[in-house]
Parts: structure tokens; C-alpha cells; sequence
């Protein structure tokens, strides 16, 4: 199944980045952003007590949308801007 | 004579100075169908929190999401509100307690719209923009700001 092995690019910003240590990382297999917590959380429990919002494309993801191949992910904490 | 509006740069290196804001105002003089302009400013506040006090922020965001959103607000804003003008700078990496870190300005010509449409795109820049303050204290501890 190509979709199961589709590589995605996950940046991280903010709290989520200092975290998980890291601005970028890349996971495979992840086609949905239900399957994208799911991973986070294995690789990184503490995220799991962090309040973030996904990004595909530059749009906020609700529910298990759909990620679509070569996506462009995001993990946006509360914005705090101004 | 309508003119098609591209996503514009609003982050700025640094801290935005008074100068720069200055400048800003008199470029409008030529406009002489404006009678009133509204600005906000946000300055970095030297709070005080248990970890130490606030001596500076570092703003950090992800710029392309950022510069699409803020191209969305600003059409939504201009649709709503008879603006002749609308300008947003915010600041990126450190800006130092008292220093500016967003600067707000809109034209109309009459000082209602101004106002409301400077209140309302304050609010959503503050809360749309993926944008992140690190608050720098003087424990050199950091903790990272929430908006209320």
C-alpha cells in the first residue's frame, strides 16, 4: 500500500519544538492526522500533556483529516503573538 | 480602479522603532482624502513571573502560514471596513522590555472605521497568526507567553 509509506515532513514550533528537541522531523507511514498523534505520542509522551494544533498545508486540521502525500505538516502550539 | 492585493511582508528583524512609525505616518500626508488614522502599538511588557523577571521576548513563527493568514485577515478587514490603508509590522527574534514588537495602522476617512477596523485586526492578529513569543527573564530561565 503506497499510502502507508508515504514520508511526511513535520516542522515544530515554539513549545513543541524546544520538546521534542527538534524544528523538523520526517515520519513514515502516516496518512491521517489520527495516526500522526498516535506516532507523535509514542515518540514523544510528553507531548501528550501539551495543548498544539496540526497544520497540513498551512491549514488547520480538524478531526482525523485525511494527510495527503509530500503534505506539509505542522505542530502549532497556542499562538502568542503581538 | 481595483487593484489585486498580494500577501505583503509584515515581520520586521527585530524591534520596530519609533522612527519607523514616524516615517510611516508622514507617507500618508499625500493621501489628503484620509481624516483620520488609528494605531496600535504593542510594547514588551517587563512582567513579573515566579521563574524571574521579563526582560525581553523572542518571537519565532511559521512565516508562510503566517503571511497567507494575515493576507486573509487583511482582505476580511478591507471588505468589512471603508479603509483607504491598513498596515501590520510585527516583530520577529528578540525585542528588549519597552521596545515596540507590533505596530497596527489604519486610514479611513472618517475616525469611526479606523478605530473599529485597528480593534478587530489586533484581535485576530493576536489570535490567528501562528506567531510564538519566548519570554527571556533575568534568571535566564525562559517561559513561553500566553495570550489572554
Amino acid at each position: 500500500m503506497e499510502t502507508k509509506e508515504q514520508k511526511i515532513s513535520v516542522r515544530a514550533f515554539g513549545m513543541i519544538a524546544e520538546k521534542i528537541g527538534s524544528a523538523q522531523i520526517q515520519l513514515i507511514g502516516i496518512s491521517t492526522i489520527d495516526e500522526l498523534r498516535e506516532s507523535l505520542f509514542d515518540q514523544f509522551p510528553d507531548l501528550k500533556n501539551m495543548k498544539f494544533s496540526i497544520a497540513i498545508n498551512k491549514q488547520l486540521a480538524s478531526g482525523n483529516a485525511p494527510i495527503p502525500a509530500d503534505s506539509e505538516i505542522a505542530l502549532l502550539p497556542p499562538f502568542s503573538g503581538g | 480602479m481595483e487593484t489585486k492585493r498580494t500577501p505583503k511582508n509584515i515581520f520586521v528583524q527585530g524591534a520596530i522603532s519609533p522612527d519607523s512609525i514616524a516615517k510611516s505616518i508622514a507617507n500618508h500626508s499625500t493621501k489628503t482624502d484620509i481624516g483620520g488614522h488609528s494605531i496600535f502599538l504593542g510594547q514588551v511588557r517587563s512582567d513579573e513571573k515566579p521563574e524571574g523577571k521579563v526582560i525581553a521576548i523572542d518571537y519565532s513563527a511559521y512565516e508562510e502560514m503566517a503571511l497567507e493568514k494575515a493576507f486573509e485577515i487583511r482582505e476580511a478587514i478591507f471588505a468589512k471596513y471603508p479603509l483607504s490603508c491598513m498596515h501590520i509590522y510585527h516583530s520577529l527574534g528578540e525585542v528588549k522590555a519597552g521596545e515596540i514588537c507590533l505596530f497596527v495602522f489604519t486610514s479611513s476617512k472618517h475616525r469611526k472605521a479606523a478605530m473599529d477596523a485597528c480593534d478587530e485586526l489586533v484581535e485576530r492578529i493576536k489570535a490567528e497568526l501562528p506567531v510564538w513569543g519566548k519570554e527571556i527573564l533575568d534568571s535566564e530561565n525562559h517561559v513561553w507567553k500566553v495570550n489572554t
